[in-house]
């Protein structure tokens, strides 16, 4: 490889990482900018940070338990993803029963599904049974598509342990329902916490169903940023404080499973 | 494939009923029955704001005002065709690019692909905000250096001119989806045999030639998926585009999900509603098949 043609790559793969990556440190930026450097007519690069609009939206204008209700959707979807989704994606994985590849498509169609469709008749049914305005409403509505999400990727971490593991297990007296407990599960805990740091994530960013199914009381954090930006007088630096709070875990936590993405994104089609 | 005989048959099917039961459960009450609702509601006059419209059976009369009378639905629909279109070809394109530079070039990608990929991974909604707030007329960053080289006029609007929002929402799309097209694609690039490739160099081919007759159709069920994927979520696109223009000015952005949201939740107009979201589930629904189809190509062409 030549020299000159090394130095246009990189030169490429520099602009691309600028690009990816300046608006969201604007924003970072733009939370830490006093009011005089936000609405300044020319951009302001160089300026003294202020913390000032963290507290302000937070603790005076009583934004705090926005954190709370997001920490407790994710938390809550992804536990009842986990609980319900990992034993059958472990049938998935070790069983053989007809229509069963069919049974694994309909998991697949409702991750899929489009949340305006499923969210305007869920909305009826939650008003009918009085489950309307509460985060459980919201906690379920995520679990839909977390769900099939936790299937889809733990068949491909359960088919991944060798069957010779089963057939140990068995031989030293197991039940089906044991060596599930207590030799299949603790092999695929690894692949099991990536996958529940995914739910969360998809839980935490997700913004129509929570939109529609509180009203303020039980907002998440993504549902209050939209509210903050009205045609004219925004506080950006307060948006943008709610937004960076909103986002900062997601980009620990990215890095964080970032050998499973690919996994977790394709629905366990490509392996990564 | 071996099945392993002991623990007994019954026993097998109970342990396989009594974990799959739960799961099936959920997704029965929580999808199938909110999908039954809607088509049932959709054959109703149901109108949280008009009086005396309780959910009548109206028969097909909802079916028949979207297909007859609801110039409205299809140019919304022809918009997010545009949208869906534009951007999941733009991103293809430069997404595979970029895999291709990444693969060939970059031994320690790990850490420039995480980086690349933060835009996919923040909230859409914030995604949305810190766009907005870089295109504001008075003081957007973006606005003002567009302006600075001449490439925006002073009284011209990104997100107000109703012939520039549609294409400035897609770009902000490719910006969010690009790195999950590369993603993809440099996983598919980092499985492939060896063989091949060392075969064609053997026998003289050029980069090109390596590219189109061996790169390209051995990653084909990869381009399939990515394509596929892309599409589905590009159709379902709502929160960005909700919270940059709100679907507006006038109707220029607003996609089938924005309209029906408008229908159901600010018209009140729940019955016509129901219907607009079927259209919506139904085109996802056909996409889905698809990409049945083309996993299992994927499976297949894994195997041999």
């Amino acid at each position: 490889m030549s020299r000159p043609w090394c130095m246009v790559v990189l030169a490429v793969l520099i602009v691309m990482l600028v690009v990816a990556l300046t608006p969201y440190l604007w924003l970072i930026m733009t939370s830490l900018k006093s009011r005089l450097d936000a609405l300044a007519d020319h951009p302001v690069w160089l300026f003294t940070p202020t913390f000032e609009h963290y507290p302000k939206i937070f603790i005076d204008k009583g934004y705090l338990p926005l954190l709370m209700n997001s920490a407790v959707v994710a938390t809550g979807s992804t536990l009842i993803s986990l609980v319900v989704g990992v034993p059958a994606a472990y049938v998935f994985a070790r069983h053989d029963f007809p229509g069963k590849e069919d049974l694994f498509f309909f998991f697949l169609t409702t991750r899929m599904a489009p949340p305006i469709s499923v969210v305007v008749p869920m909305f009826l049914m939650f008003t009918a049974v009085g489950l309307i305005d509460t985060r459980l409403s919201v906690i379920l509505a995520h679990s839909t598509f977390n769900l099939s999400l936790v299937v889809w990727m733990m068949r491909g971490f359960f088919a991944d342990i060798p069957r010779e593991i089963d057939e140990a297990a068995q031989m030293d007296g197991h039940t089906r329902a044991g060596m599930f407990l207590h030799v299949l599960m603790p092999l695929a805990a690894p692949g099991m916490a990536a996958t529940a740091v995914l739910c969360f994530i998809l839980s935490w960013n997700e913004f129509l169903y929570a939109f529609i199914l509180v009203a303020f009381e039980g907002w998440t954090l993504t549902v209050g940023i939209p509210g903050l930006v009205t045609p004219h007088g925004t506080l950006w630096g307060q948006v943008a404080a709610v937004a960076v709070v909103a986002t900062i875990p997601i980009v620990v936590f990215t890095f964080l499973v970032q050998r499973h993405l690919v996994r977790g994104l394709t629905f366990g089609a490509v392996k990564g | 494939m071996s099945r392993s005989k002991a623990g007994g048959g019954i026993l097998d099917r109970g342990v396989g009923v009594l974990f799959l039961t739960p799961s099936v459960g959920l997704l029965v009450v929580l999808l199938l029955g909110p999908f039954v609702y809607m088509v049932a509601v959709s054959f109703t006059d149901l109108n949280f704001a008009l009086p005396g419209h309780d959910g009548s059976f109206v028969g097909f009369d909802n079916y028949r005002h979207l297909m007859q009378d609801d110039p409205v639905f299809w140019s919304s629909f022809r918009t997010t065709m545009v949208f869906v279109f534009g951007v999941v070809s733009v991103e293809f394109v430069l997404g595979f690019t970029l895999a291709l530079l990444l693969f060939h070039y970059i031994q320690r990608r790990r850490v420039v692909l995480t980086l690349l990929l933060i835009p996919m991974m923040l909230a859409p909604v914030a995604v949305g905000l810190m766009w907005k707030l870089m295109l504001q007329d008075e003081f957007g960053v973006l606005a003002y250096y567009l302006r600075a080289i001449g490439l925006l006029g002073p009284q011209t609007s990104l997100l107000g001119d109703y012939h520039l929002v549609l294409p400035t929402v897609m770009a902000i799309d490719v910006w969010e989806w690009t790195p999950f097209v590369t993603l993809v694609v440099l996983a598919g690039l980092l499985a492939l045999p060896r063989e091949p490739f060392e075969a064609a160099i053997m026998d003289g081919a050029g980069p090109w030639r390596v590219f189109r007759d061996i790169t390209v159709p051995l990653l084909r069920p990869i381009i399939a998926l990515v394509l596929l994927l892309r599409g589905i979520d590009a159709f379902k696109e709502f929160d960005k585009v909700f919270i940059l223009t709100g679907g507006g000015p006038g109707t220029a952005t607003e996609l089938l999900s924005i309209y029906t949201w408008r229908v159901n939740f600010r018209q009140w107009d729940l019955g016509y509603g129901a219907v607009c979201a079927f259209m919506v589930y139904l085109v996802v629904l056909i996409l889905c098949a698809v990409f049945y189809k083309a996993v299992y190509w994927t499976e297949e062409s894994q195997k041999s």
